[in-house]
């Protein structure tokens, strides 16, 4: 029984079409018309992957080539023949393998994003020596100092008392966190702490004004120490970094600057994180000094009241960068 | 439109294209996935599937195009640069004379590879089963990829004719079976699209400054009113990014659909010509809604948008043949020579322009 299909044949030398038909019977194939000739057998050629509507080629040992457009005849004959497609030619060809393949990229994708890229930034920044992160930030402080911070009204002997009480803690782990604890006057920023790259500590009189305590303002010190401690802002970089340029990277040459936002609300994600790690540092630092955690608790949820409160619900959660003060306030409660 | 005036329109054939995104989709993500679980030694396969689909959904005369990239010399080509990047970068670590030494020499013998990357993605393209070839030799390619590139980073001012020997470089050397491709376009026009886009940029900047100054101006009437809201102190910021992200997507794709045009509607094959008609603002619309997509889509629209942006480029480009194409191409013959044998070995490494 033999099966015959139109088909375009180039003969690798030249680049004359011959139309020409395909005749297959048992192992053998053969092209007539046109001026051409061929017998061969059916092992020595090769059939491309189908590719959509595209022509498959049906190349000869010569480097010859028969074009085929003839989708249905083609696999027919092929069907004949016993032809088996490529393993992966059928994957792309099946919904499940399509879907299962989709799934498992985006599962990866994901998990290289949520945990591979917080675990590998932290290895690098816990080995980089203080001294280079510092530098990171030199001029951070400075800059505040000139655009948004207003010297300290606070009198000296208040700001000595409170470093002092500050400097008394015990870290849980022994290890000890260098830092400068600054006091600034913003009324641009009201009350608010920082904790930044240099190791500056930088508290508002604003929020020294709204403590009813003096251990929730050893409180605030020790979240803040908490950034510190896990080099979070360099961290911060590096995340923000790699997911800047693998985003630009691959939505290709559109624009640079326009994928950074979409990055932005991506890192936005590992803020929260970082919150949660210096609540979980400041608690065990307040523990580990017999201060109860609950202090901090009792400053974020006055800080969100003084913020303009309540905004911060689930609804908005995903894009804010501090995880709801409701959750936070919970955990530390629950400590 | 800067299109020659020999060639008669009316013999003109355009290029057909006939990818879907559908179809494209589900090859990118099986490639996607392989690459992962084999991390990413199978992306030299995906690379040569991802070819394969679109050189064969293009066509010509009813002839379709085809890649023969062999996967192997791919991996092969791909591995020698991680690891040349690898260990420059761990040398520069821990002994930085030998990193710099390696980045010094990687510098060095950058414009061979190139070279030898354009002689195997020519090699491994065809037309009706005759393949294309590059005969660029490697003093020229040192003399644009190495001294005016290095150039042109030290004066921006020689970039646009840096780039035009670039392309000069390439299409003059480039050949279909027997018959050479040659390039006609001069510095003059890429200086005048790079002039017309630095206008572009002027402009954009002088709207930057005026309404970053007017922002500036108005956080000023209200820090005397009393405490401003912070958005008020990134509102400059705010502008100067949005400013820049428009500056960015409008121009990019000006340049892109401008340089297109100049370079196809200069370049011939033997005495025939190309007309490509690419419209900057058509352009434009599609980029940008292909980057929207994207975002929106997660990423997924990814693959949809190759196809989409590619169908645009080539269906507004055509071959008009001196006289008749079948005359033209029975006469075409398979180039033997000792690049033959030299290309079989030869790796590719992925440089594109």
């Amino acid at each position: 029984m033999s099966v015959m299909i139109q088909a375009n044949y180039f003969d690798g030398k030249s680049a004359t079409r011959h139309v020409v038909t395909l005749i297959v019977s048992g192992d053998r194939a053969r092209i007539i018309g046109d001026g051409i000739a061929r017998d061969e057998s059916l092992a020595s050629l090769r059939v491309s992957e189908p590719m959509g509507s595209a022509p498959r080629l049906i190349t000869f040992a010569d480097g010859a080539i028969c074009e085929v457009t003839d989708h249905a005849g083609l696999n027919d004959l092929l069907a004949q023949t016993g032809y088996q497609e490529k393993t992966v030619v059928r994957w792309q060809q099946n919904g499940t393998w399509v879907i299962g393949a989709l799934l498992f990229s985006m599962a990866i994708v994901w998990g290289a994003y949520r945990f591979g890229l917080p675990v590998f930034a932290d290895v690098i920044a816990q080995q980089l020596p203080e001294k280079s992160i510092a530098k990171l930030g030199e001029h951070v402080l400075e800059s505040l100092d000139e655009s948004v911070f207003k010297p300290s009204e606070l009198p000296d002997a208040r700001q000595k008392e409170i470093i002092a009480g500050f400097e008394k803690l015990v870290p849980p782990n022994g290890k000890k966190v260098s830092h400068t604890i600054r006091f600034r006057n913003s009324p641009q920023i009201g009350a608010n702490a920082f904790a930044l790259p240099s190791g500056d500590i930088v508290m508002t009189d604003e929020l020294v004004a709204l403590t009813k305590d003096d251990r929730e303002i050893l409180g605030v010190l020790a979240h803040e120490l908490g950034h510190l401690e896990k080099r979070h802002s360099l961290r911060q970089l590096l995340q923000g970094t790699i997911v800047g340029l693998v985003i630009s990277w691959y939505v290709g040459d559109v624009s640079s600057i326009l994928a950074s936002a979409p990055a932005a609300i991506l890192q936005a994600r590992y803020s929260r994180d970082f919150e949660r790690e210096a609540d979980a540092y400041g608690a065990a630092l307040l523990k580990h000094n017999h201060i109860s955690p609950g202090y901090l608790a009792n400053m974020l949820e006055r800080l969100e009241k003084a913020h303009g409160g309540g905004k911060d619900d689930e609804g908005s959660d995903y894009f804010s960068t501090h995880p709801g003060t409701r959750e936070r306030v919970r955990v530390l409660r629950e400590q | 439109m800067e299109q020659e005036s020999n060639g008669n329109p009316a013999s003109a054939l355009p290029f057909v294209f006939s990818g879907k995104g559908s179809e494209y989709f589900s090859i990118w993500i099986v490639n996607v996935a392989l690459t992962i679980i084999t991390l990413g030694i199978y992306s030299a396969w995906a690379k040569v599937r991802k070819l394969q689909y679109l050189y064969r959904n293009t066509s010509l005369a009813g002839s379709s195009f085809d890649y023969h990239g062999n996967p192997i010399a791919i991996l092969k080509g791909r591995l020698i640069a991680f690891g040349a990047l690898v260990g420059s970068q761990l040398s520069l670590q821990f002994a930085p004379m030998i990193g710099i030494a390696l980045l010094i020499l990687l510098g060095i013998i950058f414009p061979w590879m190139i070279k030898r990357s354009l002689q195997f993605k020519l090699f491994n393209s065809s037309y009706r089963g005759l393949r294309f070839g590059f005969d660029g030799d490697t003093g020229g390619a040192y003399r644009v990829f190495l001294g005016l590139t290095v150039a042109a980073s030290f004066i921006g001012f020689i970039w646009p004719y840096t780039h035009q020997q670039i392309k000069k470089y390439q299409h003059d050397n480039s050949r279909y079976g027997q018959t050479k491709f040659s390039f006609s376009a001069t510095p003059g026009q890429y200086y005048k699209i790079y002039m017309i886009a630095g206008l572009l940029g002027l402009l954009a900047l002088f709207l930057i400054g005026v309404l970053v100054g007017g922002a500036i101006f108005q956080g000023m009437m209200s820090t005397q009113q009393g405490p401003r809201s912070p958005f008020a102190a990134i509102l400059p910021i705010i502008f100067v990014f949005l400013f820049f992200a428009v500056y960015q997507i409008i121009v990019g794709p000006f340049i892109q659909a401008r340089l297109q045009n100049v370079v196809w509607n200069n370049t011939k094959l033997g005495e025939h010509i190309f007309v490509s008609n690419v419209s900057a603002r058509k352009l434009f619309a599609i980029t940008f809604t292909n980057f929207i997509l994207i975002i929106l889509t997660l990423g997924l629209y990814k693959p949809f948008a190759t196809i989409r942006l590619l169908r645009y480029r080539l269906e507004t480009m055509a071959f008009v043949p001196h006289g008749s194409l079948e005359d033209f191409l029975a006469g075409q013959a398979q180039q033997r020579s000792a690049t033959g044998e030299e290309t079989a070995e030869m790796f590719d490494v992925d440089i594109s322009f």
